[in-house]
């Protein structure tokens, strides 16, 4: 039997396309390794590990890197849009998400740099340091030994609707805050006793206690001025009105896309660009994806170590890289059999090598870190590797002999870690750690790992021995590093039940003093004896990434983690 | 029985089923680990706060008690509220969703229904020979692809080295039309923004191929077993020795090879509802797939059920009017 004309045209142009996918597939032989094809399966949850398999074989997979870059160098970025005009507009491409439009809920990292872009707060932190300048406030006064603080606003203040922010609106959405009781309210509530507009233009907090790192509290989300319009009783997760930021959201579509526009009352400098368009990604590949095919001018958080290397090689693109304020550690539980036994800790503290971490499982994209206090932040002594080097196998031997442990008496020791959480790195993390460990020939180590819900539930609880963490900050301070990890009272949450009365009283002293040098005493103390006693060992400091078009200037990234949208501006 | 009553019983039908799966997706969720108190709050909240919360989600109830009255707001439609970032009601999320992943199931639908017939036709047709062969591998391979690596393999060759087409999202973000059914392509047409109705459909294309090859490779196969039968009939011969074209051969013998491939379809709308999730990561499709499956990660109790709930209902209801469909094709179900 014949077929018809209109068939074999089809069969043609299907052939043309089995043909394609073909020659890509055998391009990307390497890629899809085995795993490339598979069943497809009806069930939501079956999907969710398949997922996770592919994203770990591209992790895994060196050759990804060589054969994705070749065809980025041969291509030159077009952007698919064309309206209006390139200079006064940037698309950003990120896979994190917004989760709540509200200050007084809002408490992840990317919406907390929204918000820093969308609202100003009394005082700010200036680009690229961490230090604290004037915002909505043009001056502050301390009273009372640290208890009052007194900050006086600017007068030429309007939200993005021109209406005008006198004190009434700080204290108005602060007191919202406290009301409202959200996720991020213990940073107002935990501190702030009182907080009253004076007069039009003076603000007053009554503190509980002096809190010699307030202003580094002002600065944050929750301090934020917001405007009349927000719910004052409930959360107001989509309000799309704003503070007085440099910009206001004129459109907003939840996990799709976000478009900011200079708001035109705003009282310091007017931002170059005039439209930022926010893109919101599925994953880490997309992204990398639609920065290679122009189609996002910026990709930021959260590009793979592996793509960020890869597209280095693209002469399209730049990547910036600086230090961040995120930290990584494990916690050791100092109520639990062996750990709790000093020596154990020490030897653990002695045998890690973080060089090998960085390089090993990250991909050089974090650095070594040997104390809870970041690099680059005020008070901060490299404890670790003073006191112990960098994977010392003779001195861990050493303490582990101490301690009585020996070939034919190995130390047994169970390491735990949740491995979506914080990446698809976790398990080469907990790999990585325990060959380190078993290098000393003493110890042996069985990894386990729990979802991220049970991991801290069981954390909490005092049921691992060792386990992996991650810390953001909440305020840039090293009081944030350090006491919610070591003060009694704060770190049931660590589960490591670790206590001591020297280390409470040095926090607590070091919270109400003023002065920073006398401080910074009392945090290098502290950082001695964290050294020295061990419930937890800093591994790494992350860093940030951020890959733009060449053209692309005024991309100012710090430690506080905020990409700062109103310094941008195209290189003409 | 009549089509009247035929109808009635189905619809009756769906109760039950819509019920059990309630119950089922409830009780899973809680005995799966974790807890949406603690996934949402973190590591730094006090345990004060998050009994707090636990309180305010009625999550301190005993199981049961929380079963009723949640059974109870359901059958009054309520939903609920989410567990998790700004406890929206959870009909709310869904709708704010539902409209893309339903834009995507359509078209990536009418694409896997058509390579399915011209494969499988095509197959049918030169049964034994080459293009048979390549046609019936053609299915294979297509319901074997992973999603993930093909959606991928398309974007980087038509969005990255070719830049013809968009790689992930759903409309340029300077064109969107004003809402008013959620789906892009209708709302363009609607409101007659030619610019967006080009923009949707350009973004579009990949993701509803990706999906729609896939899900094609079971249709290849059915259509062409379907249409070999049909051309081995009696009245079959009967036509070719009267001499009809194949072309009207085709005509004739596929409105018979259909009858199936409408049971099939029903089937496969819940397939594409699962291949949906996978595409709409991959192509940041911003639908219920990705939805659901961030919220199972976060163990989100209520939206995760009202989701499946949701789910099962339009499935349920799809199945229902292929039933209909097929009633009326097809008189002797009935009797």
């Amino acid at each position: 039997m014949k077929i018809g004309k209109g068939l074999s045209t089809s069969y043609i142009v299907l052939g043309i396309v089995l043909i394609i996918i073909a020659a890509v597939a055998g391009y990307y032989a390497g890629l899809s390794a085995g795993k490339g094809v598979q069943v497809t399966t009806t069930t939501v949850l079956q999907t969710v590990t398949q997922t996770k398999t592919i994203t770990e074989t591209l992790g895994a997979t060196t050759t990804t890197q060589t054969t994705t870059t070749t065809p980025t160098q041969t291509t030159t970025s077009t952007p698919t849009t064309t309206t209006p005009a390139k200079e006064t507009k940037i698309v950003i491409g990120v896979t994190d998400k917004v989760t709540d439009l509200d200050p007084a809920n809002a408490y992840d990292f990317y919406t907390w740099e929204v918000l820093s872009n969308i609202m100003e707060g009394l005082v700010k932190y200036k680009p690229g340091t961490t230090q604290i300048v004037p915002a909505i406030a043009e001056r502050w006064e301390v009273k009372d030994n640290g208890k009052v603080w007194i900050f006086y606003l600017r007068k030429d203040v309007k939200f993005a609707d021109g209406t005008p922010l006198t004190a009434k609106d700080v204290v108005r959405s602060i007191e919202r805050v406290m009301r409202i009781n959200g996720d991020p309210a213990w940073l107002v509530t935990s501190f702030v006793d009182k907080v009253e507009a004076l007069d039009d233009y003076t603000v007053k907090f009554t503190l509980k206690k002096p809190v010699s790192y307030f202003l580094a509290l002002v600065a944050t989300p929750p301090y934020f001025p917001v405007h009349p319009a927000y719910n004052p009783d409930q959360v107001d997760s989509d309000q799309t009105a704003g503070g007085a930021g440099p910009y206001k959201i004129v459109k907003w579509v939840r996990d799709q896309e976000l478009v900011l526009e200079v708001n035109p009352y705003y009282y310091g400098e007017k931002p170059k660009i005039q439209k930022v368009i926010i893109r919101f990604y599925k994953d880490a590949t997309t992204l990398r994806l639609a920065i290679e095919n122009g189609e996002i001018d910026i990709a930021w958080r959260t590009l793979r170590p592996i793509d960020i290397e890869s597209l280095k090689n693209n002469p399209n693109l730049q990547v910036i890289e600086v230090p961040g304020a995120f930290i990584r550690y494990m916690i050791l539980n100092c109520q639990m059999e062996p750990t709790n036994n000093k020596l154990v800790r020490q030897a653990i503290a002695a045998a890690i090598d973080r060089n090998d971490i960085a390089q090993r499982v990250f991909m050089g994209t974090v650095e070594p870190l040997y104390s809870l206090v970041p690099i680059g932040m005020w008070s901060h002594i490299d404890v670790f590797k003073e006191k112990y080097g960098d994977g010392n196998i003779e001195l861990a031997k050493q303490l582990l002999a101490k301690a009585g442990y020996n070939e034919n008496n190995k130390l047994k020791l169970e390491l735990w870690y949740t491995p979506t959480h914080y990446g698809d790195t976790e398990a080469d993390l907990a790999q990585v750690l325990k060959e380190q460990l078993e290098a000393t020939g003493v110890i042996e180590v069985t990894i386990k790992s729990a979802e991220w819900t049970t991991y801290l539930d069981y954390t909490r609880k005092g049921m691992l021995m060792i386990s992996l963490y991650g810390w953001y900050p909440d305020y840039i301070d090293p009081d944030d590093y350090l006491t919610p990890f070591l003060h009694s009272e704060a770190n049931s949450w660590t589960g490591s039940g670790y206590s001591n009365p020297e280390v409470d009283k040095l926090l607590d002293e070091a919270a109400v003093k003023t002065d920073q040098n006398e401080r910074a005493k009392y945090y290098e103390q502290v950082q001695k004896i964290l050294a020295e006693d061990v419930p937890i060992i800093p591994l790494i400091q992350g860093k940030l990434f951020m890959v733009a078009k060449k053209d692309v200037g005024g991309i100012i990234l710090d430690p506080t983690m905020l990409f700062r949208y109103y310094l941008l501006y195209w290189k003409s | 029985m009549g089509l009247g009553r035929f109808i009635a019983v189905r619809a009756l039908l769906m109760i039950p089923t819509v019920l059990i799966l309630l119950t089922f997706v409830f009780f899973v969720m809680r005995i799966i680990p974790g807890d949406p108190i603690l996934a949402m709050v973190g590591m730094k909240a006090p345990p004060q706060r998050i009994e707090e919360l636990r309180h305010m989600a009625g999550l301190d109830k005993p199981p049961y008690i929380q079963y009723i009255e949640y059974l109870w707001n359901v059958l009054h439609g309520d939903l609920g509220r989410s567990m998790i970032w700004g406890r929206r009601p959870v009909i709310n999320e869904i709708m704010d969703r539902f409209p893309a992943t339903l834009e995507l199931t359509i078209s990536a639908f009418t694409v896997s229904v058509l390579i399915g017939l011209l494969t499988g036709s095509m197959a049918a047709l030169r049964k034994g020979s080459k293009t048979d062969t390549a046609m019936r591998l053609y299915g294979l391979i297509a319901w074997t692809l992973f999603i993930p690596w093909f959606g991928m393999m398309l974007q980087i060759v038509f969005g990255v080295w070719l830049h013809w087409l968009p790689i992930a999202g759903r409309i340029d973000p300077d064109l969107a039309p004003p809402r008013i059914t959620g789906l892009y392509v209708l709302d363009s047409i609607l409101t007659g923004r030619w610019d967006s109705l080009v923009s949707a459909i350009r973004y579009l294309i990949l993701p509803s191929i990706t999906l729609g090859v896939v899900l094609s490779g079971a249709y290849t196969r059915l259509v062409r077993n379907n249409l070999v039968e049909v051309f081995g009939q009696d009245y079959m011969t009967t036509y070719r020795a009267m001499g009809l074209p194949p072309k009207s051969l085709l005509r004739k013998a596929l409105r018979n090879a259909f009858i199936p491939l409408i049971t099939m379809m029903g089937l496969q709308f819940a397939i594409l509802l699962a291949g949906a999730v996978l595409t709409e990561t991959t192509f940041s499709w911003p639908g219920m797939g990705t939805f659901l499956l961030e919220r199972i990660i976060y163990v989100d109790y209520t939206t995760v059920q009202g989701t499946i709930v949701f789910f099962a209902l339009f499935v349920a209801l799809i199945n229902f009017i292929v039933d209909i469909i097929y009633a009326i094709i097809d008189p002797r179900v009935r009797y």
